[in-house]
């Protein structure tokens, strides 16, 4: 076992909480490994509504919540300036909602108190005929509506912004580097063993150990012998790979829950569920019943839902505090700092509970106890300090494009996830090659990703760069992304082939839920265009 | 505790917008609303385009449209169609793409195994890329 150094601050865990408390202890000077065991972002962070939103739902149990949350998302949202947009809601009424259209308009009016902490622009009230033409899906049987705007982010650009700043700082940053064991020295833990992408077992030394893992935080405190509690919430979305309305819509749930369809750029996230879990984290699948209840739900309101065809589902599983005796609805979004000193386990940290739109906060608080702890003072810089790519307006997609001899519509996409990078991204991989048309995605994007973004799998790559996130599920193209990665990565043909074979299985499971009529002939094409990898080992 | 103190504080707004609403005379807000959110580059589909709508999003993206059209000039139609009515917001920044003249979409359509009606996506396209 190689001995792989010491550290001020090991932390564990690549969501987006684990990837800000990294690039904030970077930017106060501490020397940080942060170990993901999967990808960046791809547990509960990307699998969730893509927004910075600041909560009106918990105006209702909570107003510091909401206080809290909106303050926090008003710093991302100048943070990451050119990786978020506005997200506008419409808040229909149909004549037996449990909320009438006055209760609703009261509920934004108190929101709209706390909307100028993240920049957004106050509601509006809409009638019956109004919402129609703003929106002409709506039924109608709407009474009225309401308006109320958001922010919409990708929470997998977000977390390697984060990364890459940490990085750029002086963090070590592993993803596909699995813990596998807290070492402790009599009541105090000392550091981590971890297995490395190639399978080596390798060892880091920490100060402070910090447990940033979600829903896997009690299974990580379990290792240093202390206990987090948690009530593990399961939530699905389902995603169509189009923009099917004008705005974003609101409705009502059979069971009274407030459920989203939220319209990003050029896909739309319809969600979401929120159900105690207790099964196994690594596996959590999605059932055809919560895919009937959310359409069933959005049928009242957006009757035309059913005419489009969804193109997968995401499931996450929520870190929510315990609470005994609530529904999983009621359950706060706060969370909880605890250090496990008084437990026994000196310099081991954990932060658990809270929600992506407070992230920077969470990151904040927990540094704090870190730097506490290290006797270490530093003032936090990340309420302030533009992610990378935002430190500026980007230039227009169409000048980009034409210098660089994309389509303005690829530049356009670059810009929203590289912001004023995008240039050095297209010189990188020295291509104007279109690898996806349905996103579209460049070539060089994807060698960019590969060379400087930890880009390791095929898995990886749909969520850096967004290939095979469309219309075609990557039946168009990810056999010539496991090309374009796999030259990078320097595998064989075999290696490319199993690549794309893994992707395809992986990906099969959140499609399958959503395959209606429609989806069964694209599921047809697919598997036409990829044959060679189903049965050339006889699997079929 | 905080769960009363809420709600407390939400009936009194209650009772405050009740009142104001006897006061004041409703106006009209959707042209606000939509000027507000054009400056974003949001533009709605008209209600014709909207009815429509699900039948000119089922591109599987298998290229036939694209060898039958013979693409003309710069114009990225109908190879980038599908990305183009994924209506992502700010279209109009992409209007370079479909400048020119449109290929042959009547045969590219007639190639297209899901029947997609190319001539109708090129015009919704161009009317969102370039309406000001």
């Amino acid at each position: 076992m190689a001995a792989s150094g010491a550290y001020d601050v090991v932390v564990i865990g690549g969501g987006v909480t684990g990837a800000g408390i990294a690039r904030d202890l970077s930017l106060r000077g501490l020397s940080v490994l942060i170990l993901e065991k999967g990808d960046w972002g791809a547990g509960t962070s990307g699998a969730s509504s893509w927004m910075i939103h600041g909560g009106p739902r918990y105006l209702e149990f909570d107003w510091d919540t909401t206080r809290l949350s909106t303050q926090d998302a008003g710093y991302i949202v100048t943070i990451a300036r050119n990786f978020v947009s506005r997200v506008l809601f419409i808040i229909p009424v149909l004549p037996h909602d449990k909320n009438n259209i006055e209760r609703m308009e009261t509920a934004m009016e108190v929101y709209d108190r706390f909307q100028p902490l993240k920049h957004a622009h106050s509601h509006r009230r809409l009638t019956a005929e109004e919402a129609r033409k703003a929106e002409p899906g709506l039924s109608p049987d709407i009474v009225g509506a309401v308006t109320m705007e958001e922010w919409g982010v990708d929470p997998h650009r977000l977390v390697f912004a984060n990364i890459e700043d940490a990085i750029a700082h002086g963090a070590r940053a592993l993803n596909h580097a699995r813990v596998t064991e807290l070492i402790r020295d009599g009541g105090k833990v000392i550091g981590v063993r971890y297995r490395t992408p190639d399978g080596a077992l390798e060892e880091a030394r920490g100060r402070v150990v910090v447990n940033a893992t979600g829903p896997w935080s009690p299974q990580v405190a379990a290792m240093a012998g202390v206990d987090v509690e948690l009530r593990p919430a399961k939530g699905i979305h389902i995603v169509y790979p189009h923009r099917i309305s004008n705005f974003s819509i609101s409705a009502e749930s059979v069971d009274g829950r407030d459920l989203l369809l939220v319209a990003h750029a050029g896909f739309t996230l319809l969600g979401t569920t929120d159900d105690d879990f207790y099964g196994d984290l690594e596996s959590v699948d999605v059932l055809e019943d919560e895919v009937d209840y959310l359409i069933q739900a959005f049928e009242r309101v957006f009757p035309s839902i059913r005419d489009y065809r969804p193109v997968r589902t995401t499931t996450g599983v929520r870190p929510t505090l315990f609470k005994w005796r609530r529904y999983e609805d009621e359950l706060s979004r706060r969370y909880e700092v605890i250090d496990h000193a008084k437990e026994g386990a000196d310099g081991f940290i954990s932060i658990a509970g809270g929600k992506l739109s407070m992230y920077r906060l969470m990151a904040e608080e927990t540094s704090d106890a870190v730097c506490r702890r290290l006797g270490h003072q530093a003032a936090c810089a990340t309420a302030s300090r533009p992610l990378p790519g935002n430190e500026a307006e980007p230039e227009p997609a169409a000048v980009l494009a034409s210098r660089c001899g994309i389509p303005a519509l690829a530049a356009m996409k670059l810009q929203t996830r590289h912001g004023t990078n995008a240039e050095k991204v297209l010189d990188e991989g020295g291509t104007s090659r279109v690898l996806c048309r349905c996103e579209p995605v460049t070539e060089a994007e994807l060698i960019y990703a590969t060379r400087h973004e930890q880009v390791r799998t095929l898995a990886d790559a749909f969520r850096r760069v967004g290939v095979a996130a469309g219309p075609c599920a990557g039946a168009a193209c990810i056999l010539r992304a496991a090309e374009v990665v796999g030259r990078e990565l320097g595998w064989s043909a075999s290696q490319r082939f199993e690549a794309a074979r893994e992707f395809v299985r992986g990906a099969w499971l959140g499609r399958a839920p959503v395959l209606g009529h429609a989806g069964w002939a694209q599921e047809e094409l697919a598997q036409g265009a990829m044959s060679s990898l189903m049965v050339s080992d006889g699997a079929r | 505790m905080a769960r009363a103190d809420s709600l407390a504080k939400l009936a009194f707004a209650y009772g405050v917008h009740l009142t104001w609403g006897r006061l004041r005379r409703p106006r009209r807000q959707l042209s606000g609303l939509l000027e507000t959110y054009a400056q974003d580059g949001v533009r709605p589909l008209l209600a014709t385009e909207r009815e429509r709508h699900p039948r000119l999003v089922n591109c599987i993206n298998c290229g036939l449209c694209a060898l039958a059209a013979s693409r003309l000039g710069g114009t990225r139609l109908p190879d980038l169609a599908s990305s183009y009515m994924r209506l992502y917001a700010g279209l109009g920044e992409a209007s370079s793409d479909v400048e020119g003249d449109s290929p042959d979409l009547v045969a590219a359509s007639a190639v297209c195994p899901v029947g997609l009606p190319l001539d109708e996506v090129a015009a919704v396209v161009r009317r969102l890329t370039t309406t000001r």
